[in-house]
């Protein structure tokens, strides 16, 4: 903690960032915090409850954070490979932004809680997370972790989905989807859903009807995954942010070992590594189609 | 086989997206060979299956369809020369992720018919037809509207 | 308000027998926005068209629907019909109900009922069609040819004769290329430099023609019509406009044992060099490799030789030349860059599926040579004078062997292609031979002898049956040296048994393999080639000399291999297409293209990543005040092929694709679900 709150003085001190984005206490657990004096750095935290993916905060079209000027932002390696994806993107430039690794052992699955963080507290997505710091970073600080073993219980629930009927797996769908409130928090907080309009607030044609039922609902959710198809980070905060709890991962964790499978790709913190959709293989397997 | 809009009671509507250069013109051989096939489908003509947008498919089934074809130019077929290699990554990803909310796979046919292959677009059609009518009517995703 | 009319064809019989035409102009007739509609025997006919355009008239239509046939069949026609009406012919679409309905379906109730749901489809879509105008761009009156072998020299020569201005790039010292080296021509046995020569001074004295030798291309960016080509002119040590090729200083060289290249390494040339007497440009090079003098000065040495600049009365000589660089611009290009030998060794040049011949002895048996170099021996001007006389020993072969296919046809060393020309040349060779050495064996092991061309059969007819070579149907499995000779050992598989003999030379027929380096110049290009770096056309049949990326065409042997005819023809094809091009001044091509919204362009550019045509740059969005708002994608239509692809890519649906909008096929697909 020590070490992340003199390296965050020291680049506001130099000059090498005008605010540090990291996080700090709040009133229910940890919030993202931006830290533009020595002050607001020494109230910087970092633990297991700081799952928030702080990436979202380096997209321009923030503007109050974007008007802090050049910004360092603490990254875990999942927040890594969000910001290499906004890197890939052209959303970001490296040069522009100073990175601060944490060495990170995976975060609670509810944060606001706290807590330890044991084989059983953990969040999912970081029981099959297998990096534990990222070479895109500038600075990288925090003492190195062993991984806590566990299995992935959204894998469990994806392949119990997989053995179902479709029928069971429309009426599984369509008891989450119901209550999809179309708050688009999900769309809010994920690091890679930027767009200036979202193709669901198009309205000629409207390809996603906005109002919160089963149609439109159904088309939101499969479009966003769509995509994000190649791209998501695995960061897990469309779910985590999710007010109707809406098990968002099983879709993005799906998604993601058919892109694994088909493509043999998996998104990691190199900008050079082209999205898997948006590139193709002469070979890439073509057995569902006639 | 021949499509009539009475006999069975059921009878599937599927809306074909096809490309302009390799299935649209393999069609149009089945048309001069006089191939004779179910009557289920309506063609929608794009350039090339690179312009096929998932939302087509997904808006297709939204709007009453029982049954979705997309069809386009075989690999190193293409007019475009990748297209259809897009497409292809496309809807692996669709398909796969239409199955696990729960879209019966038999709903989405995919083919690569090339335009000397007036037969293969007739058996697609017709394949995709039964198919579609083995699931039934897509009343489910019809449900889905009821709300509005 | 839309007032579109729909025209439904009988087409005689063939849509009316399953289709009840009548009612779907009825039922047309019902859907709103559809001002008028009708139901006609013949649409595509002149009263037909008459009955649309009268139509477009009288009821001020702002759309058309034609249901008939397949638009591939007549779109055209009806477009053009609607254009002569005052319509836009972009806001005329056809419904297919002959191929797509009638001709596939007998039940008159289930044809009728989706021929009407196929027009209703057009006619929502026609509904939200926009007048479209044809993009029009300014063409560069203006061409560059790259490669001066025989394809590249004829390209330039019918392109220049035909008008327009030529750039000719060639990367060796001297335009000519392959042919140039060779001794006489199959069919016809007629002298190759004789009929070459005349070609390249034309070249050179060609007013139109610019001629850039000891250059290659470095750079390309643009598209069909307004191309920028940056063009390397590597040093060549020799002030160009102060040499007049009078050849003293290569005559003063003292390091005259360099291995000439033209000679394929039989004869050998002075360090500073013109690669042979009639060259164009008539410049000499120096090679800086193998100059004493830049040896010596890049070893920080005193100069250790100027005898080239002491022979030199214009003080041509300028060591100090640096590679320069040359802008262009040019509105089309034809890449020639030819062919290289196999090489017979092991060692391809980065080609690691190919395995090469070592078992052959190629390199280290010295009387075992490649067709190229039999070519200089049997030429006049070559190293020997024309007379064929064995490397090693300069004895004249009593016996020679010729081996086909070389690295041809044989997927096992990595070429399963044909080279095409090596069955002509070997009947070549050992005719030539018979007629030099009198009384000579030519032995010609063959797998089968391809001779498809005009006189070329009778070609190799006249060397089995006239001049006396032996062919035996076989492949050698083992060469190796006894004494003075070279045993070759190998089966006749048509006699059914091993075959042996004891030659004095072997000549190897090798592959023909696309000039190292094309894989790099394709990339500029933007241009695809296949796995063996053969450029690829842009279709096998119909568009043989074109290749995917608009305004760039090929010719001769990178294409694929070719033999002197082929290539010529191929060149001239190019030179039609690129006068055909240069035949207007704006470049007309259909509206179908995308358009970004840069007001809601993200600037991902996932759709720069999917184009197959780099059509899609960065634009930056400015203020007022010129300061960078954002980065957005933007699509140049003068490359855009219309493939749509970056559409479906888009994730913010922020590109279009005219005439194939989203809002297009949204009512398509509402118009038949509802």
């Amino acid at each position: 903690m020590t070490e992340l709150r003199e390296l965050a003085k020291k680049l506001l001190a130099e000059g090498a960032a005008k605010v540090v984005i990291g996080w700090e206490e709040g009133p229910r657990g940890v919030r993202p915090a931006f830290a533009t004096d020595a002050a607001a750095a020494d109230r910087l935290v970092f633990d297991a409850r700081c799952a928030h993916d702080l990436a979202p905060y380096l997209d321009r079209r923030r503007v109050h954070v974007a008007k802090l000027g050049r910004p360092a932002v603490v990254v875990k390696p999942c927040d890594a490979r969000a910001v290499a994806g906004l890197i890939r993107e052209t959303q970001v430039k490296r040069e522009d932004v100073v990175l601060v690794g944490v060495r990170c052992g995976g975060v609670l699955a509810d944060p606001e809680a706290g807590g330890t963080l044991s084989a059983d507290t953990i969040a999912d997505r970081c029981r099959t997370c297998d990096s534990r710091e990222t070479a895109l970073a500038d600075h990288v600080v925090g003492t190195p972790v062993e991984p806590l073993a566990a299995p992935s219980r959204r894998d469990a629930r994806v392949a119990e989905l997989d053995a179902m009927t479709p029928a069971q797996r429309w009426a599984f769908w369509q008891g989450e989807l119901a209550r999809c409130t179309r708050c688009n928090a999900c769309r809010q907080v994920c690091p890679l859903c930027y767009c200036d309009r979202c193709m669901a607030d198009k309205t000629q044609p409207q390809w996603i009807e906005s109002s919160p039922h089963g149609r439109g609902n159904l088309s939101w959710h499969l479009l966003r995954a769509i995509h994000l198809a190649g791209r998501c980070v695995d960061c897990g905060e469309c779910e985590r942010a999710c007010p109707s709890g809406i098990p968002l991962g099983l879709i993005t964790r799906k998604v993601a070992s058919v892109v694994a499978d088909r493509f043999g790709h998996k998104p990691g913190d190199d900008p050079a590594v082209p999205s898997p959709i948006g590139t193709w293989r002469s070979d890439d397997p073509q057995e569902f189609i006639l | 086989m021949e499509g009539t809009a009475t006999a069975t009671g059921f009878e599937p509507r599927i809306t074909a997206f096809v490309c302009n250069w390799c299935t649209y013109t393999g069609a149009d051989l089945a048309g001069t060979s006089r191939l004779q096939m179910a009557a289920n489908t309506r063609i929608v003509r794009l350039p090339c299956t690179g312009r096929i947008d998932p939302a087509f498919v997904i808006k297709a089934f939204e709007r009453g369809a029982d049954g979705v074809i997309v069809s386009g130019c075989h690999p190193a077929d293409c007019h475009y020369t990748a297209g259809n290699y897009h497409a292809r990554r496309r809807f692996a990803v669709l398909r796969e992720l239409l199955s696990f909310m729960g879209v019966d796979e038999r709903r989405v046919t995919f083919s690569w018919v090339s335009a000397s292959e007036g037969a293969k677009w007739r058996d697609v059609v017709n394949g995709a037809v039964e198919r579609v009518r083995e699931c039934g009517p897509f009343e489910s995703y019809r449900a889905l509207a009821g709300g509005v | 308000m839309a007032r579109i009319g729909v025209f439904v064809c009988h087409c005689g019989e063939n849509i009316g027998r399953t289709v009840d035409c009548h009612a779907v102009a009825e039922a047309l007739g019902q859907v709103p926005g559809v001002a008028h509609a009708v139901d006609y025997k013949y649409m595509c006919s002149d009263p037909g068209q008459q009955l649309i355009k009268a139509a477009i008239a009288e009821k001020q239509l702002t759309g058309v629907v034609v249901a008939a046939c397949s638009p591939h069949m007549h779109e055209k026609t009806f477009r053009r019909a609607a254009s002569s009406a005052g319509l836009n012919p972009f806001t005329c679409e056809m419904a297919n109900v002959r191929e797509h309905c009638s001709w596939i379906h007998e039940d008159r109730a289930s044809a009728t009922a989706k021929a009407i749901d196929l027009s209703r489809m057009m006619v929502e879509k026609v509904k939200r069609n926009v007048p479209l105008s044809t993009i029009r761009i300014p063409v560069t009156r203006r061409a560059l040819v790259i490669g001066g072998g025989i394809a590249g020299i004829q390209a330039a020569l019918d392109i220049a004769d035909g008008g327009a201005e030529v750039v000719l790039v060639e990367k060796a010292p001297s335009i000519g290329g392959h042919m140039s080296q060779l001794s006489e021509t199959f069919p016809t046995l007629d002298c190759s430099q004789c009929i070459l020569t005349p070609r390249m001074v034309e070249v050179y004295q060609h007013p139109r023609i610019r001629l850039m030798s000891w250059s290659e291309v470095e750079s390309v960016e643009g598209y069909i019509g307004n191309f920028k080509v940056t063009i390397r002119k590597k040093a060549r040590g020799v002030d160009e406009d102060k040499c007049n090729g009078c050849g003293a200083c290569t005559r003063a060289c003292p390091n005259k044992r360099i291995p000439s290249e033209f000679d394929c390494g039989l004869g050998k040339r002075p360090a500073i060099y013109v690669p042979f007497p009639q060259a164009v440009p008539n410049l000499p090079v120096v090679d800086r490799a193998r100059c004493t003098l830049l040896i010596a000065r890049s070893k920080g040495k005193k100069d250790a030789c100027m005898k080239c600049v002491e022979a030199c009365q214009r003080g041509a000589i300028d060591f100090e030349q640096k590679d320069r660089f040359v802008t262009e611009e040019v509105g089309a290009i034809v890449v020639a860059t030819g062919y290289q030998l196999y090489e017979i060794g092991r060692d391809q040049g980065g080609r690691k599926d190919l395995h090469g011949y070592g078992e052959y002895g190629y390199g280290t048996i010295p009387d075992v040579i490649d067709g190229m170099q039999f070519e200089r021996l049997a030429s006049a001007s070559g190293p020997t004078a024309g007379r064929i006389l064995r490397p090693s020993d300069g004895r004249e072969p009593r016996t020679i062997v010729f081996l086909q296919c070389v690295g041809s046809r044989d997927p096992a060393k990595g070429i399963e292609y044909c080279s095409k020309i090596c069955c002509m040349y070997v009947a070549k060779h050992a005719m030539l031979y018979r007629h030099k050495e009198n009384g000579g064996r030519a032995v010609v092991f063959y797998m089968d002898i391809r001779a498809a061309g005009k006189g070329y059969d009778e070609f190799t007819r006249r060397a089995i049956e006239e001049e006396g070579a032996e062919y035996v149907r076989g492949r050698v499995s083992r060469m190796y040296r006894d004494g003075d000779v070279i045993k070759v050992v190998g089966f006749d598989t048509l006699g059914g048994e091993p075959f042996g003999v004891d030659a004095d030379m072997v000549v190897l027929a090798t592959a023909m393999r696309p000039q190292p380096g094309i894989e790099s110049l394709a990339q500029k290009l933007s241009v695809s080639y296949d796995r063996h770096g053969f450029i690829n056309e842009a279709h096998p049949k119909l568009r043989p000399v074109e290749t995917n990326t608009a305004g760039v065409f090929v010719a001769g042997a990178c294409q694929a291999p070719r033999d002197i005819p082929d290539s010529v023809s191929m060149a001239s094809a190019t030179a039609s297409k690129v006068l055909g091009l240069f035949s207007n001044e704006m470049l007309e091509r259909e509206p179908t293209v995308a358009r970004v919204d840069a007001a809601i362009c993200a600037g991902c550019f996932h759709c720069e990543r999917v184009c197959p045509y780099g059509a899609v740059t960065h634009m930056e969005v400015k203020d007022r005040q010129g300061n960078v708002l954002k980065v957005v994608a933007d699509v140049n239509p003068g490359v855009c092929q219309g493939c749509g692809t970056c559409v479906a890519t888009c994730p913010s649906k922020s590109v279009e694709l005219q005439g194939f909008t989203d809002e297009q096929v949204w009512a398509q697909i509402q118009a038949f679900l509802g």
